[in-house]
């Protein structure tokens, strides 16, 4: 099999056997939460696109015998077959992350990153919500997501804030990003696409400025690169 | 009391700390949104939140430090001054208006980012301001109208010690003084300055806790009331200037006048001048490559290049060559201006405009060329766009702006002593075969830009990939034809005798034409020819754009035909 284009064009990088395969629906935070980790890894992948709106393939036959949720991403390493995005972005860590940091083994830091990738969950159910209601025609409740997404962000500015007067950047205690930042991130930034401003929460956004420079950080539409860190 | 769009009371719009290295911050204040960003250089900026191009919000732009770039379609905007200096989409133009977007006043103080919604007011700091070293509290939004939340604010004093209330929606409890920020009808923001605390971190909890509980009170009362109308703010339409096409003729521009700020030897041989505005103000956009006309005392009216970088409008530096030969243009200004006197100067006028699309650019300066280059360079290094600089100079001492180039990232190989030969080889080296994409620079001597200009050619640089620009124009005019131009907009036909110019004819036949150098090097007076054939005399134009026979410098060239159509 040939090798993919590697990002960064890494020489130092092996390429193995092309194992890990995404079933990956392009507009979507959830697939692009595994794009993000696996780029700043410099993990290849394939990727296999799903046809999520208008097709619905997610709820095909074909579909579903993978992920009886019916619930995009899923994602294949070898014969591994994973779903959920949290679940995946803690694999794909403790698998491929020889530095150990994006999902930390430290008990009290494991139950940290957890915490917030159960956040994100919420964070999915309330601005993602929103954003399929007006974007997609799902038949959410939008004022209810639109409030859900507010009370949530309240919370992660204060917590952002408070983080920032202490000397913390991140989500969690670590001085670097983990799982918990990356699950967070999409449905924050495409939160507008929901109606949902982010006008009042300046330390929410100054985390998504650096959350967007991460080394190995890529897009997705809807989500634009930051200025340049300081050197 | 309704809040109304049009006060001009002066109110905190975000912290200090809100705006970190490369940030952009979004806010609002009377229902109108903004864009802040501090500039590298500290200075910040409170702009409409609305790129004047296509209306996508700035917030979401990128801040590059001296400038800010729309995600949408790329055009920036300078510091200070909010004045575009580069469209993507026309990346060898220079944007030829002065496209600016809306600008708010802005002031920094106790911690705090300051705003109004017009200039009508001054910016005076609150009572007792002055006598503490303020602390910010964590702001806090509250979505209940600004009057309610002041009132809420008031009732937060002990029945034995009230509220002090002062102008601007703001009171004092105790040591602590708390401002509300009229978002909109039915939004706010409380922002707190207390003492600078023992214990920062609990001692702001504390304060967020209270103000939490508070917030909470509020929008509680406000969900039970009818929402307030949001205030319509008025986006004001692009003028018409910048919507139109552009006049026929341009007048020659008025001149504004700046004081000598500083005065120094740059370099043996090059005396650095610092012109700035009286009052202190900004002065006006400009973009690398653009030049300055400089009224002199005696009367004479020279262009020079604006050497600074991106965004910093507080003063323009350019460099003026000590001429032993002078004709009394640079002479005036080396021997009798002094610090502190005034000079009138144009707005800065761009002939040599700066592409940032290009996968390699190449700088080339002989000597006192260095000045426009200075400025293209210091713009591709705060974008990190890739650059080449080379200095070509007789002397060591004749190095001008050396701490400048000190100050820059990219590659700047200085050639100190080289003869002609020796300078040919070396540009040769440094150009290379032409690849797609490269483009060069060049400013120094007449002979200089033709050797560079024809060493390029027979690399199979094409003339487009060779930008240059004269400091004059040295050849000899001949001015013994006669003919007619035909101005086909102003319909009028006008005769040009044998010793006089075109443009001359036309000032006398009452036209306001612009120009700036008048001998056919600064390309301020290049016009569209529609028939006829030119006798060009200028150095501006290149080969190509001369052989095209489409255009011309009215000020010294003329025809070879008997009469001329020009697009006037």
């Amino acid at each position: 099999m040939d090798c993919p284009d590697k990002p960064g064009n890494d020489d130092r990088y092996e390429c193995p056997l092309m194992t890990i395969t995404l079933y990956d629906f392009e507009l979507s935070g959830n697939c692009y939460k595994l794009r993000l980790l696996m780029n700043i890894l410099n993990l290849p992948y394939e990727i296999v696109p799903v046809d999520f709106f208008p097709g619905r393939q997610h709820k095909a036959d074909w579909f579903l015998r993978m992920n009886p949720f019916g619930q995009l991403p899923v994602l294949k390493d070898d014969d591994l077959t994973l779903s959920d995005s949290g679940a995946i972005l803690a694999y794909l860590a403790k698998k491929y992350d020889t530095s150990g940091k994006w999902f930390p083994d430290d008990p009290a830091v494991t139950a940290e990153v957890l915490r917030w990738h159960s956040v994100a969950d919420d964070i999915t159910s309330t601005s993602s919500a929103a954003r399929l209601a007006l974007g997609y025609g799902y038949a959410f409740d939008i004022e209810k997501s639109q409030k859900g997404a507010h009370r949530i962000f309240r919370l992660m500015d204060e917590h952002l804030w408070f983080g920032e007067k202490s000397g913390r950047d991140w989500l969690c205690s670590p001085a670097h990003p983990t799982t918990a930042d990356i699950a967070c991130f999409p449905y924050v930034m495409l939160s507008e696409e929901g109606g949902i401003s982010r006008q009042d929460y300046p330390a929410l956004r100054r985390w998504t400025d650096r959350v967007r420079r991460v080394p190995g950080f890529t897009v997705m539409s809807g989500i634009f690169p930051a200025g340049r860190a300081k050197e | 009391m309704p809040l109304s769009l049009s006060d001009p009371t002066w109110y905190p719009i975000a912290s200090s700390e809100d705006l970190p290295f490369r940030h952009v911050y979004q806010g609002q204040l009377l229902g109108r949104e903004l864009a802040v960003w501090r500039a590298d250089d500290g200075n910040v900026n409170v702009w409409e939140n609305r790129c004047l191009h296509r209306g996508v919000r700035l917030s979401i732009g990128i801040n590059e430090g001296q400038e800010l770039k729309c995600q949408y379609h790329g055009w920036r905007y300078a510091n200070q001054s909010a004045g575009c200096t580069y469209i993507p989409a026309h990346p060898a133009d220079a944007p030829a208006r002065r496209i600016e977007n809306r600008k708010y006043p802005v002031k920094e103080a106790f911690g705090l980012i300051w705003s109004a919604a017009n200039d009508d007011q001054k910016f005076a700091p609150f009572a007792g301001a002055e006598s503490t070293d303020w602390f910010p509290l964590r702001p806090m939004p509250v979505n209940a109208a600004p009057e309610d939340v002041l009132a809420g604010l008031a009732r937060l004093a002990p029945d034995d010690q009230p509220a002090d209330l002062l102008p601007g929606m703001a009171l004092r409890l105790g040591t602590t003084v708390y401002f509300v920020q009229p978002v909109d009808a039915g939004r706010s923001v409380i922002r707190g300055l207390i003492e600078k605390p023992a214990d920062e971190v609990a001692t702001l909890r504390h304060y967020n806790e209270t103000l939490t509980k508070l917030r909470d009170r509020l929008e509680r009362a406000a969900a039970k009331k009818p929402a307030p109308e949001p205030l319509q703010p008025v986006f004001e339409k692009v003028s018409a200037d910048l919507a139109s096409m552009p006049d026929i003729a341009i007048p020659r521009g008025n001149t504004m006048p700046v004081v000598v700020k500083r005065k120094w030897q740059s370099a043996d041989g090059v005396i650095g001048f610092e012109l700035a505005d009286r009052d202190g103000k900004h002065l006006p956009t400009f973009q690398p490559g653009a030049h300055i006309d400089v009224h002199l005392p005696n009367g004479l009216i020279r262009q020079y290049s604006i050497t600074n970088g991106p965004g910093d409008l507080s003063s323009y530096v350019i460099g003026v060559k000590q001429e032993s030969a002078s004709k009394g243009g640079s002479k005036v200004l080396v021997e009798t201006v002094r610090e502190g006197d005034v000079l009138a100067i144009s707005e800065p006028r761009n002939n040599f405009p700066l592409r940032r699309d290009a996968t390699r650019t190449v700088l080339i300066a002989g000597g006192i060329g260095i000045t426009p280059l200075l400025s293209m360079a210091r713009f591709l290094d705060k974008s990190s766009l890739n650059y080449e600089l080379h200095y070509f100079a007789r002397t060591g001492d004749g190095l001008a702006f050396q701490s400048e180039l000190a100050a820059l990232h990219g590659k700047v190989d200085r050639h100190i002593g080289l003869a002609r030969e020796a300078i040919k080889a070396k540009v040769a080296e440094v150009l290379g075969q032409y690849q797609f994409a490269n483009h060069v620079y060049i400013c120094g001597p007449g002979a200089m830009l033709e050797m560079v200009q024809e060493t390029a050619a027979s690399l199979g640089w094409p003339d487009d990939a060779i930008h240059f620009e004269y400091f004059q124009n040295d050849k000899v005019i001949d001015s013994s034809s006669a003919f007619d131009v035909e101005l086909a907009r102003s319909a009028m036909t006008l005769h040009v005798p044998a010793g006089k110019t075109i443009l001359e004819t036309m000032r006398e036949a009452g036209l306001t034409v612009p120009s700036s150098c008048e001998q056919g090097a600064c390309g301020t007076c290049l016009t569209t020819v529609m028939e006829g054939e030119v006798d060009h005399q200028d150095v501006y134009l290149n080969k190509t754009e001369k052989a095209s026979n489409t255009c011309m410098m009215t000020c010294v060239s003329r025809a070879k035909s008997g009469r001329l159509v020009l697009d006037i």
